[in-house]
């Protein structure tokens, strides 16, 4: 009962098991009774200190990445904290995405995950120390093998420098093993880094520019047969009866059987089995959602927020009083709609099921999901679950769920065959689980000398964590039953319904702004749409409301846009910092006739970032020219990844700004690709200037905290060139 | 029986002959460089040569292909011998999660073989087909631009001038 009494990423931390917390030992296994052996490849005479490096005779140095590379550069940036102390070059070492194990956790998450803009943040310390530690075995062993003093040697990236001779660290690891550490090694103050802040390519650059990456659809095993699964328009619809003779008889067809979530089409290739689905008939028995069109649904939104009977988020003060004394109040209502992921590689796993053991190869966000989802499904061991982790096309919080992994091995058991399953591009858009739809409603106050001093901020919606507990639960306690699970989750529904906010459902509405007077208000309006975390979760759509809002408010009180953040900012300093940067950038911006400067500014995953948006409209289109972003981030351990994140943050945020929305017809998503679903492509997107501000503190996010500022960017500049204030997502001319 | 050459070598698969391209090179020649996206010809993360023009693979079926020469991003350059845009690629740090990068560099590469020198406008126009959602536009732009012969002619002067 107590899990359901808070917000899934505060679950994830109290769950914290073994290896949680800043791991200072060596033997990261140590802290277990019986540790299970490290998943790492066996190399003939090499050295293996811990779950994250091995030195190999030929003095490779291996790294083993915890956390899952979905293209923000993780794999660089673990690389490059370990490499740090380690004295290794990260570009030069032989960098393996890390199969599951407990020394893998997240140590913010106390579970094997990614996400959550945490890793960075997450292992700062840690993989320091742990290459600081293992630097300091091999001086000791060099030492005694040289027979001279540690402090007469020294280090060069993989090598030990003893009296101007360079030995490999290699040709100390017989010796290195037999030595045990007794304290962690010192840590190198930030003036003497050598890797950290400074350029660097990627270590993943050339094998996703050569096609040589393995994605997880990439994955090749022998006899290995394909899925493709019949799935109902309406989510949720169970099937009554399937009609299948014709796509049984079709080529290289070998198994069509229902599954939990549908029908399943198994053939000896994709193609075959995708031609073969087309010709399944089912028919489905749609429950509630099947009655919900798009407008259905906002005007149930629209309905909780004039019923006004939520449950009560923050409340500080007295609003209503603020409101009454304040010198202009302004009220508006802001909408974002639903909206798919589209991860270039479509979702995917291969599952191998051989007796009491399997074989699972897929890019996943939560490893930790992967042994306890296979076992239950195929009732085998979790043990004898064998994770391969791949590069992961594309995450976006989509990755962070399994569903795909739960098919994969319900039709591998059915069907008695190693199986990789496929959703098409039109699964993808369909069927979710989706970004949340919003509709929020700010009421706010300025007094006379342009102090905010009111807030009431209310949004309705459906809740994310209710999904992640139905899916997550029975993967990080294996021994609960799938009743159990499925009862925390209908409690965790009610209870987000009646009693407390979800966390993610209001992040960002409030917390930017000086107001002392502040009321959140939550009205769950859930029509059983499978809802999860789309990149920046619930500051990807109250980013929008908060900071139109903010302008809309200094245009109210007669103020410069900057200068009434500045004002009521202060109890945010770093976010002041970033504001009072970006303004006078601004400033000094000076767009060419028909161009129009938007601003917006927003604090997530402990960083602070505003951006501005360059636009003009003509002939009722709105063109993005350029988005200059200024962050503060702490410590950028990878400067030009963290340029490249908020490119990718800007580019997927302005993607949604400018087009994303599904669209619900009875139940069933309307759009299927990218013709009705469009992405930004080369031309319509903007030049991006990414400006960073060293503020020398430790890291903190860098893969979402890009993208919430931009649609209210856009938005803000948007009224700049027309005097339209626009309130919806995707933003569209009247 | 459907008889191709792939990479520069004469190939052959015994296939239905309205098979895509794309899952007779993935799934029957083993080449999983080129990548499904969509199916429906609209993201470009299938795209390969086909006597030379960039083709979108996952709507082209193979019985088109007959007797034409295909190339992959694997018979554009391999890790040990990068082509051109492949060393671009990871000087300027262009791939984030990488999925879409093997069909970008196909069109990219495509463009260069009939507009050496392409505009700003040019690039976007050949590369609008190649949907990116992590959003590396402008560094494949960037990287593109580096490898064109405008670019090239002016670092083979400063390397020129440089030494002497």
């Amino acid at each position: 009962m107590n899990t359901v009494n808070v917000s899934r990423r505060r679950f994830l931390q109290s769950s914290t098991v073994a290896g949680g917390g800043l791991v200072i030992g060596f033997s990261l296994t140590s802290c277990s009774s019986t540790p299970a052996p490290l998943p790492m490849a066996r190399a003939e005479g090499s050295w293996t200190p811990n779950a994250f490096l091995q030195v190999l005779p030929d003095n490779t140095i291996r790294f083993y990445t915890a956390r899952s590379e979905m293209g923000q550069g993780v794999t660089t940036g673990l690389a490059t904290l370990v490499g740090e102390e380690l004295d290794v070059n990260p570009l030069d070492m032989d960098v393996r995405l890390a199969s599951t194990h407990e020394d893998y956790v997240n140590p913010l998450f106390g579970m094997q995950g990614t996400g959550g803009s945490t890793s960075i943040r997450a292992h700062y310390t840690q993989l320091r120390q742990v290459g600081a530690n293992t630097r300091a075995l091999i001086l000791e062993a060099a030492a005694k093998d040289l027979g001279v003093a540690v402090s007469s040697l020294s280090t060069d990236n993989g090598y030990v420098v003893a009296d101007q001779a360079r030995h490999p660290y290699a040709d100390f690891i017989a010796t290195a093993q037999t030595l045990t550490i007794e304290g962690d090694a010192a840590l190198k103050p930030a003036t003497q880094f050598k890797y950290i802040g400074q350029e660097s390519r990627r270590v993943d650059a050339i094998a996703k520019a050569t096609g040589t990456a393995q994605f997880g659809i990439d994955v090749d095993i022998p006899d290995l047969h394909y899925a493709v699964v019949v799935r109902a328009p309406v989510a949720g619809a169970k099937v009554r009866s399937v009609e299948a003779s014709a796509a049984r008889g079709m080529s290289g067809v070998t198994d069509v059987f229902e599954i939990d979530n549908g029908v399943a089409v198994v053939a000896q290739s994709f193609w075959q089995a995708k031609q073969a689905a087309a010709q399944v008939e089912v028919d489905w028995d749609s429950g509630a959602l099947g009655r919900i069109d798009t407008e259905t649904l906002r005007a149930d939104y629209a309905a909780a927020l004039n019923a006004g009977d939520g449950v009560e988020g923050p409340d500080e003060g007295d609003v209503e009083q603020a409101l009454t004394a304040a010198s202009t109040v302004h009220e508006a209502e802001y909408w974002a709609p639903l909206l798919a992921h589209a991860p270039m590689e479509p979702m995917n796993a291969t599952v191998r099921i051989d007796g009491d053991r399997a074989e699972v190869w897929t890019g996943i966000q939560f490893p930790f999901a992967v042994p306890a989802i296979i076992s239950r499904v195929a009732d085998i061991p979790a043990e004898n679950v064998r994770f391969h982790q791949t590069y992961l096309g594309g995450g976006f919080g989509r990755r962070g769920t399994v569903n795909h992994l739960t098919e994969a091995a319900e039709i591998a058991v059915q069907s008695a065959k190693p199986i990789q399953l496929v959703w098409t591009r039109e699964d993808d858009i369909q069927q979710g689980p989706f970004r949340p739809a919003s509709l929020m409603r700010i009421k706010a106050g300025v007094d006379a000398d342009g102090n905010l001093t009111a807030w009431d901020a209310a949004r309705a919606g459906g809740n994310i964590s209710p999904d992640s507990y139905r899916t997550l639960l029975p993967a990080a306690f294996p021994w609960i039953g799938d009743a159990v699970a499925e009862g925390v989750a209908k409690l965790s529904e009610m209870y987000f319904e009646k009693f407390a906010t979800d966390e993610s459902s209001t992040e960002g509405l409030f917390e930017d702004y000086d107001h002392a007077n502040t009321r959140v208000t939550h009205m769950t309006v859930d029509h059983d749409l499978p809802l999860t975390f789309w990149r920046s979760v619930g500051h990807s759509y109250t980013a929008f409301a908060k900071e139109s809002m903010i302008d809309e408010l200094a245009e109210a009180a007669g103020m410069d846009e900057v200068a009434f953040r500045l004002q009521n900012t202060r109890n945010s300093p770093r976010l002041n910092n970033v504001i009072r940067v970006a303004g006078e950038h601004m400033a000094r911006m000076n767009p060419p006739e028909g161009h129009h400067l938007g601003f917006a500014a927003h604090h997530s995953f402990y960083t602070d970032v505003a951006e501005i948006a360059e636009v003009s409209v003509e002939n009722g289109k709105i063109r993005v020219h350029k988005v200059t972003c200024v962050l503060d981030c702490g410590q950028a351990v990878n400067p030009d990844i963290v340029r490249a994140q908020m490119e990718g943050g800007v580019v997927y945020g302005l993607t949604a700004a400018l087009y994303g929305g599904l669209n619900l017809e009875r139940g069933a998503i309307k759009e299927s690709n990218f013709h009705d679903y469009p992405m930004l492509r080369m031309d319509e997107s903007p030049e991006i200037e990414v400006i960073i501000i060293d503020s020398g503190t430790e890291p903190t996010g860098v893969g979402e905290p890009g993208l919430p500022p931009v649609a209210p960017a856009v938005a803000n500049a948007v009224y700049k060139a027309t005097g339209q204030r626009l309130r919806s997502l995707p933003l569209q001319m009247a | 029986m459907i008889r191709l050459t792939l990479n520069g070598q004469p190939v052959q698969a015994d296939v239905d002959p309205e098979t895509p391209l794309l899952w007779v090179v993935r799934d029957h020649f083993k080449l999983k460089g080129a990548k499904f996206g969509c199916g429906a010809g609209l993201c470009g993360a299938c795209t390969m040569h086909v006597d030379g023009s960039a083709m979108k693979t996952c709507v082209m079926p193979v019985g088109a292909v007959a007797g034409k020469s295909v190339t992959t991003i694997e018979g554009l350059g391999t890790p040990d011998d990068l082509h051109p845009l492949q060393a671009a690629w990871h000087e300027y740090a262009v791939p984030q999660c990488g999925y879409c990068q093997s069909g970008q560099i196909m069109a990219a590469a495509a463009l260069l073989e009939t507009n050496p020198n392409p505009s700003s406008d040019e690039i976007d126009t050949a590369m609008s087909g190649n949907i990116c959602r992590c959003g590396c536009y402008p560094r494949i732009k960037r990287a593109i631009q580096s490898v064109s012969e405008g670019a090239l002619a002016y670092d083979a002067m400063t390397q020129t001038e440089g030494r002497a």
